[in-house]
C-alpha cells in the first residue's frame, strides 16, 4: 500500500487528528477520567462554605469539615465509583467468611507530619475514639468489640455480629485515622489538634486566619511519591453565594463543591469557556429531599390525608423550578445510585382531582373560604432549598384545600422543635443516605430510632414491626442479593404507608476552573485528599 | 488643657469606671436571661451541622461546654471568668472568645470609623452649603436629597452600589475585606484594603450624612445670629475665615456628641452591611453567634458594645472640653 | 455648642419662672450627655433653637388656642402636604391590594424569572419561584406599613410611659428608670430584635413586638425632658393644689402639652421600624407567610447580576414609604415650631 504522506508524517498527522478529536469530543464532565500528564507546582484556590468549625472530622462531620480534614488526615481505604475499596493507609485487607473479622495490613514507612511513625496502635486508638466521639461512630462500629494489633502493621477488628456495610466506612471522610500520641489522654473535643492538625496526608496545615482562609502546604515526605502535585492549597472562606460566582469568573477561586454558586447562576457559568460543571463525587453524601409528617397530628394520622397530599405534589415542578433541573425525581428513600434502590413507581402519582376526592371521602369538607384544615410547615433552615420547597408546598396544598403556614426559625430552634418537643406538623428536610442505607436510611423509619433529643432520627413516630424486622435483618445480612431483596420490600412498604413523602434527590454540583485536573476521582469527590490533583500550567 | 481641667478629666474617668461595673453586670444578667429563653443550644447546632449525632455524643458535648450545669451555675461561672478579664470559650469556634473578638474588632472599627469620618465630612460640607444658601433653592434641593438618602435602607443602597460599581463598572470588589491568599505589601496592600472598604463604609455612612448635614445647618444658622459673629463680620474679617474659625468650631459640638453616640450603637446596623459585603466584623460575628447559640461570643460582643458606648461618651466629653473651654466638665 | 450657654447666661439674669434656671441648665447639660437619638430628635423638634422663655409655660387655655394656628400652618407646609399625600397613596395601595391583585401573592403562577414586559399578564415579570412581582410589591406594602405602625405604637406607648413617670416623679424613680433606659440603649437594637425573634418565631406579631420593645428608649428621654419642664409650671401646681391625683395630672394636664414632639417622633419611629423590619426580612428572618419588600430584596439578591430589578423595585418602594414618613415628620416639626421655620 502506498501512503500519500511519508510514514512519519502520517503518524504525526494521525496523532494530531486523534488528539483534535479527543479535545473536540470531550464532554464537560470529562475531568473524572483524565489522569494523564500530571504537572508539579501551583497553588489551588479552593472555596468552602460555611467556615468549618474544626479542621478534623473526628467530632464533627459538617460538610465543610470533610472538605478540609481529608487533605491532612487520611483513612484506611479509598473507593472507586462502583464503591469497591482501594488502598490508602491499608495496603491489603480481608474480611473473614463469617463477617466477624476484618484484617487490615497497613502501609510501611508512613510518617505523621511531626516525624513520628504511623503504626497499628494509631489505627486501634482511632477506631476506639471514633466509636466514642464521632457523630456516627457509635452506630457504625456498634458491632466491633475489640481491635487487635498483633504487630505494628496489622490491625484486626473483631465483631460480635456481621456488619455488611462496615467495609464501606473506612474513607478518610468517614473514619479518619488520627495520631494516638497527640490525642491520648486528652479531651478530644478541646484538643488543639482539631484547629491545627497533623496527619499522614499529602498536605500539611500552615495557618488558619478565621473568617478569611486556611492555608496548606505540600508534604514533601508524603508516602505516595511523587504526589502530591500541588505546592499549596488556599481554602478561601467566602460566605456569600453570589460573591463565589464572581470569584469563579474572575479566577480568584479555582474549585468549589456542594453547589458553591446559586443554582440560578449555573447555566451562565456553564457558558464560560474557562469553567466546568461536575455532578459526580457526591455518592457518599447524596440524599433525599422529603416531606416528613408528624403522625401524631390529628389530620396527618389519617392515611387518606397523607395520600391526598402526595397526590397534590408534582415532583417535576419541584425539579424544574426549585432545583433548576439539578435534581432527580424519586419516591424512594434510597437514592437511585445505590444498588439497593427500588424502581417501583409511587402508588400515588400526581393527580389533584383524585387528591380532592380522597379528602372529600375522608369527611374533611371545605369551609366558606375553601379551606379544609390548616397545617404548619417547618423547613430545615440549612440552605434555602427546604424553604423554597415549603413555598411550593404551600401553593400546591392550597389547591386541595389545605392552608399552609410556613414557620421559619434557625437551626437549633428547628432541631428542638422537631426532635425534642415533637411540636410540628410537617417538616421539610433533606436526609443523606450516607455510605449505606443501614446507616443513613434506617434511622428514619426504625422504631428504636424514635429518640428524644437526637437530631436526624425518626421524628414522624413511624413504627411498623414488619419494617423493623426488614431493616434489622438487612443490617446484618452478608448476602448481597438477599440484602437487596430486604431493602426492596422495605421501600415498597414505606412508600405505601407514607410516614414521609420522598420528593427528589438533589444533585450537588462542583464548579471548577478547567485548569484543575483530577479533582473528582472517587465518590468522595472533593472530600478526597487531592494527592492526584494538578493544575495545567 | 489646664490643670483643673485635667483633674476634672481624671475624676470623670474614675466616676465612669465606677459606674461601668454595675452596668456591665446588668448587661450580662439581662442578656444571659434573655438568651436562656431562646430554644436550643450550641450542642444542637454542632450536631445539626454534622448531619447526625447520637445521644451519647450530644451529652458529651453538653458536658464539655458546661451546658448541662444549672442556669445559676452557668451565670456564676461566666461572671467569675469576667472578673479575670476572660470572656470564656466558644464551642462553635473552639477558641477563646477574646481571641475571636480581638481578631474581628479592628475590622469593625475600620468600617465604623471610616463610615463616621466620611459621614461627618460629607455632612459638614452639605450642611455648610445648605446654611449658606438657607431658604433658597440649593438649600431645599440638598435638604430633599439628604432626606432621600436618609430614607434608604442601608443594605439596599449597598446592593445597588454593588450592581453599579462592581458588576457593571467593575471598579470595586463586591465583598470581603481583602484579596485572599496573596501576600501584598506596602502600597499594593493599602490600595487593596481601601478598595474593599470603600463600598461598605459608604453604605454605612449614608444614613448618617443627612443627620450631620442637618445638625451643621441648624448649628451654623444658630451661631451666625450670635453677637460675636456679627462683631467679626463688622470687623471686616473674611467670611470664610469666620465660618471656619468660629461657626464651624461650635457646630462641631453637637456633631461630635451625636457621632460619639453613633459609634457606640453602630454595631447593630453594621451587622447587615457586613453580611451584604461578607465583611469579617463583629456585627456578623454576633449574628452568627445568635444562630449558633454561642452565648459566650454574643455576650462578649454585647459587653464590648456597652464598653464602646461608655468610652465614646468619655471621648466626646474630652473633645468638647477642647473645642469649647467654657464647657465645664462635670 | 455655645448657644447652649449663652441662653443659660441670659436665663441666669432674666426674670423667668422659679426653678427655670436649674431647669435650663439641667436640660442643656442633659443634651450634652444624652444619647444621639435624643440629639437627633432634639434637632427635629427644634430644641437647639428653643432656649429662653418658653411659650409653653402658658396655661392650658392658652395652649389650646395655640393649636389652631398650628393646624393651619400644617396645611400650608409643603413637606407635610407632599409627605401626607404620598403616605395616603401608599395606604390606598395597601388597602386595595387584595382587590387589585386577588389571590395569594406568594402563589406560584408562572415560569420563574420572566422579565418585565415579557408576558402581558405579568407587567413586572416573575421572581425566582415564578411569583407575580407586581402583586408582591402591592401586597408588600401591607406588611411594611402594618408592622411599622404597630411596632412604633408599642414603642411610643412604652417610651412615653417610662419617660412620663421618670420626668414627673423625679428622684429615685427617675434614677432607676433612666438606668434601665441606658441599659437598653447600650445594647445594639438590631441584635436585640434578632434575639427576641429567635425566642419566638418570625411572625408579624412577634416582629412588631420585638421592634417595639427595643425602640422605646428613643422617645423616653424626650418625654422625660418635656415632663420635667412641664411639671414645674403653674397649671400643674394649680391642679395639685386642687387635689387631683398623679394619674390624672399626667394624663389630662401634662401629656396633651407634651404631644407635639411625641407626634413628630412617632413618624420617625414608624420609619425606623419599617427599615428594621425590611432588614430582618432581608436576612431571611421575617415572616415567610407574608410578602414583605425586605424579603423580596433578600430573594432577589442571588440574581443581582442578571435580574437586578428584582432588588431595585422593592427597595424603591421602601424608599418612597420611608421618605413619605420623613417628609411628614419634617413638616410637622416645621409647622409646630415656628422659631425654626422662620429661619428657612
Amino acid at each position: 500500500m502506498r501512503f500519500a504522506l511519508p510514514p512519519r508524517r502520517f503518524m504525526v498527522a494521525c496523532m494530531a487528528a486523534s488528539t483534535a478529536l479527543l479535545i473536540a469530543g470531550s464532554p464537560i464532565g470529562a475531568s473524572a477520567a483524565d489522569v494523564a500528564q500530571p504537572v508539579h507546582g501551583g497553588t489551588l484556590n479552593f472555596v468552602v462554605d460555611p467556615e468549618p468549625p474544626t479542621l478534623v472530622d473526628l467530632t464533627n462531620t459538617a460538610v465543610p469539615t470533610l472538605k478540609v480534614s481529608t487533605k491532612v488526615t487520611e483513612g484506611l481505604l479509598t473507593y472507586d465509583f462502583a464503591l469497591h475499596p482501594g488502598p490508602q493507609l491499608a495496603t491489603s485487607w480481608s474480611v473473614s467468611p463469617d463477617g466477624l473479622q476484618y484484617t487490615f495490613h497497613l502501609r510501611h514507612g508512613v510518617k505523621w507530619h511531626d516525624g513520628q511513625d504511623f503504626t497499628s496502635a494509631d489505627v486501634a486508638y482511632s477506631i476506639e475514639l471514633l466509636k466514642r466521639v464521632h457523630p456516627r461512630g457509635k452506630s457504625t462500629f456498634a458491632n466491633v468489640t475489640q481491635i487487635k494489633t498483633p504487630d505494628a502493621f496489622t490491625a484486626v477488628l473483631v465483631l460480635l455480629k456481621p456488619s455488611p456495610f462496615l467495609i464501606k466506612a473506612f474513607s478518610a471522610s468517614e473514619s479518619p485515622i488520627v495520631p494516638k500520641h497527640v490525642y491520648e489522654g486528652t479531651d478530644p473535643f478541646s484538643n488543639q489538634n482539631n484547629n491545627a492538625p497533623i496527619g499522614t496526608g499529602p498536605f500539611k496545615f500552615v495557618k488558619w486566619v478565621r473568617g478569611s482562609y486556611i492555608e496548606y502546604d505540600r508534604n514533601p515526605d508524603y508516602w505516595d511519591k511523587p504526589k502530591p502535585y500541588l505546592d499549596k492549597i488556599i481554602v478561601k472562606l467566602i460566605p456569600d453565594a453570589p460573591a463565589r460566582s464572581i470569584a469563579f469568573e474572575t479566577g480568584s477561586v479555582d474549585l468549589g463543591g456542594n453547589t458553591p454558586v446559586p443554582l440560578s447562576d449555573i447555566a451562565r457559568l456553564k457558558q464560560n469557556p474557562k469553567l466546568g460543571i461536575e455532578t459526580r463525587g457526591y455518592e457518599f453524601e447524596a440524599g433525599v429531599v422529603r416531606v416528613e409528617f408528624n403522625l401524631g397530628n390529628q389530620y396527618l394520622k389519617v392515611p387518606a390525608v397523607r395520600q391526598a397530599i402526595a397526590r397534590a405534589i408534582d415532583r417535576n415542578v419541584i425539579q424544574k423550578t426549585i432545583y433548576y433541573g439539578y435534581a432527580s425525581v424519586l419516591n424512594s428513600p434510597i437514592i437511585p445510585e445505590s444498588p439497593y434502590h427500588d424502581t417501583t413507581p409511587t402508588p400515588y402519582p400526581f393527580d389533584v382531582t383524585k387528591a380532592n376526592a380522597l379528602l372529600d371521602a375522608a369527611g374533611l369538607a371545605r369551609n366558606g373560604d375553601g379551606v379544609r384544615f390548616t397545617v404548619i410547615v417547618d423547613p430545615l433552615p440549612i440552605s434555602d432549598i427546604p424553604q423554597r420547597t415549603a413555598a411550593y408546598l404551600r401553593s400546591a396544598l392550597a389547591k386541595i384545600g389545605i392552608a399552609v403556614t410556613i414557620r421559619n426559625q434557625d437551626l437549633p430552634s428547628y432541631l428542638r422543635r422537631v426532635y425534642s418537643d415533637h411540636d410540628f406538623d410537617i417538616a421539610v428536610n433533606g436526609m443523606s443516605n450516607l455510605f449505606d442505607p443501614t446507616v443513613g436510611v434506617q434511622r428514619l423509619y426504625w422504631t428504636q430510632s424514635i429518640r428524644h433529643g437526637v437530631p436526624f432520627t425518626n421524628a414522624s413516630g413511624y413504627s411498623n414491626p414488619e419494617v423493623d424486622r426488614l431493616l434489622e435483618q438487612a443490617a446484618v445480612e452478608p448476602d448481597e442479593a438477599k440484602r437487596k431483596q430486604l431493602f426492596g420490600q422495605f421501600q415498597q412498604i414505606v412508600e405505601r404507608d407514607l410516614p414521609d413523602i420522598n420528593l427528589v434527590e438533589q444533585q450537588q454540583v462542583t464548579v471548577y476552573n478547567k485548569r484543575v485536573h483530577n479533582h473528582t476521582t472517587s465518590p468522595d469527590g472533593l472530600d478526597s485528599n487531592f494527592s492526584d490533583v494538578y493544575l495545567s500550567p | 488643657m489646664t490643670s483643673s481641667n485635667l483633674k476634672r478629666v481624671a475624676l470623670r474617668l474614675r466616676r465612669t469606671g465606677a459606674q461601668a461595673i454595675p452596668t456591665v453586670i446588668a448587661v450580662v444578667v439581662l442578656n444571659f436571661a434573655l438568651l436562656q429563653l431562646v430554644p436550643g443550644d450550641a450542642a444542637d447546632v454542632l450536631a445539626g451541622e454534622s448531619g447526625s449525632a447520637t445521644a451519647e455524643t450530644m451529652a458529651m458535648m453538653r458536658h464539655h461546654f458546661g451546658l448541662d450545669l444549672t442556669l445559676w451555675q452557668q451565670l456564676l461561672t461566666y461572671l467569675k471568668h469576667l472578673s479575670h478579664f476572660s470572656l470564656g470559650f466558644s464551642p462553635r469556634f473552639n477558641t477563646p472568645v477574646m481571641t475571636l473578638i480581638m481578631a474581628r474588632l479592628p475590622n469593625t472599627l475600620i468600617l465604623m470609623v471610616s463610615a463616621l469620618v466620611f459621614a461627618i465630612v460629607a455632612g459638614i460640607i452639605i450642611g455648610v452649603a445648605m446654611a449658606t444658601w438657607a431658604g433658597k433653592w440649593p438649600d431645599r434641593v440638598l435638604s430633599f436629597l439628604a432626606l432621600v438618602l436618609y430614607s434608604m435602607p442601608g443594605f439596599w443602597l449597598a446592593l445597588m452600589a454593588i450592581v453599579l460599581f462592581s458588576v457593571k463598572l467593575g471598579w470595586l470588589p463586591s465583598g470581603g475585606d481583602m484579596t485572599l491568599g496573596v501576600n501584598l505589601t506596602g502600597w499594593d496592600w493599602l490600595v487593596d484594603r481601601v478598595s474593599h472598604a470603600v463600598l461598605p463604609a459608604l453604605a454605612l455612612a449614608s444614613f448618617f450624612v443627612a443627620i450631620y448635614a442637618r445638625l451643621t445647618r441648624v448649628a451654623m444658622l444658630e451661631v451666625q445670629r450670635q453677637d460675636y459673629v456679627r462683631t467679626a463680620q463688622a470687623k471686616g474679617l473674611h467670611p470664610l475665615f469666620i465660618t471656619v474659625r468660629h461657626v464651624l468650631r461650635n457646630a462641631l459640638l453637637p456633631i461630635t456628641t451625636v457621632a460619639g453616640m453613633h459609634l457606640g450603637n453602630l454595631l447593630g446596623g453594621a451587622a447587615v452591611i457586613e453580611t451584604v459585603f461578607s465583611w469579617p466584623g463583629l456585627g456578623r460575628l454576633a449574628l452568627e453567634a445568635v444562630q449558633g447559640r454561642d452565648y459566650n461570643v454574643l455576650l462578649g460582643v454585647l459587653l464590648l458594645s456597652s464598653m464602646l458606648v461608655i468610652v465614646a461618651n468619655v471621648l466626646v466629653d474630652l473633645l468638647h472640653a477642647w473645642l469649647d473651654p467654657r464647657i465645664a466638665l462635670h | 455648642m455655645s448657644s447652649n450657654h449663652s441662653p443659660l447666661e441670659q436665663a441666669d439674669r432674666a426674670t423667668v419662672q422659679p426653678g427655670a434656671n436649674r431647669l435650663l441648665r439641667d436640660t442643656a447639660a442633659e443634651l450634652e450627655r444624652s444619647g444621639w437619638r435624643h440629639q437627633f430628635i432634639a434637632v427635629w423638634t427644634g430644641r437647639f433653637g428653643r432656649f429662653g422663655p418658653k411659650p409653653r409655660d402658658a396655661s392650658p387655655e392658652q395652649s389650646e388656642t395655640r393649636r389652631w394656628p398650628a393646624l393651619r400652618a400644617l396645611a400650608r407646609n409643603p413637606s407635610v402636604v407632599s409627605g401626607a399625600a404620598l403616605l395616603l397613596a401608599l395606604l390606598l395601595i395597601a388597602l386595595f391590594a387584595g382587590r387589585l391583585f386577588p389571590g395569594d401573592p406568594l402563589d406560584i403562577v408562572a415560569q420563574p424569572l420572566l422579565a418585565p414586559g415579557q408576558d402581558p399578564q405579568y407587567w413586572l415579570g416573575t421572581d425566582s419561584l415564578g411569583r407575580d412581582v407586581l402583586a408582591e410589591l402591592a401586597h408588600g406594602s401591607r406588611a411594611s406599613l402594618a408592622i411599622g405602625v404597630t411596632a412604633a405604637l408599642i414603642g411610643v406607648v412604652i417610651g412615653t410611659l417610662v419617660g412620663a413617670l421618670a420626668g414627673y416623679f423625679g428622684g429615685w424613680v427617675d434614677d432607676v428608670l433612666m438606668r434601665v433606659t441606658e441599659l437598653f440603649q447600650t445594647t445594639p437594637s438590631f441584635l436585640f430584635v434578632i434575639v427576641i425573634v429567635s425566642i419566638g418565631h418570625p411572625s408579624m406579631t412577634v416582629i412588631s413586638l420585638a421592634i417595639g420593645v427595643t425602640s422605646w428608649p428613643t422617645i423616653t428621654r424626650l418625654v422625660r425632658a418635656e415632663f420635667r419642664s412641664l411639671v414645674q409650671s403653674d397649671f400643674v401646681m394649680a391642679a395639685r393644689s386642687l387635689g387631683f391625683g398623679h394619674a390624672r395630672i399626667i394624663w389630662r394636664e401634662i401629656l396633651p402639652n407634651a404631644l407635639p414632639p411625641i407626634i413628630v417622633t412617632t413618624s420617625v419611629m414608624v420609619a425606623t421600624a419599617i427599615l428594621m423590619e425590611s432588614a430582618l426580612s432581608f436576612l431571611g428572618m421575617g415572616d415567610p407567610n407574608v410578602v414583605s419588600w425586605g424579603s423580596m430584596i433578600g430573594d432577589g439578591r442571588e440574581m443581582l447580576r442578571t435580574a437586578w430589578y428584582l432588588t431595585a423595585l422593592p427597595g424603591g418602594a421602601l424608599v418612597l414609604t420611608v421618605l413619605a414618613l420623613n417628609l411628614l415628620g419634617d413638616g410637622l416639626n416645621d409647622a409646630l415650631n415656628p422659631r425654626l421655620s422662620e429661619r428657612s
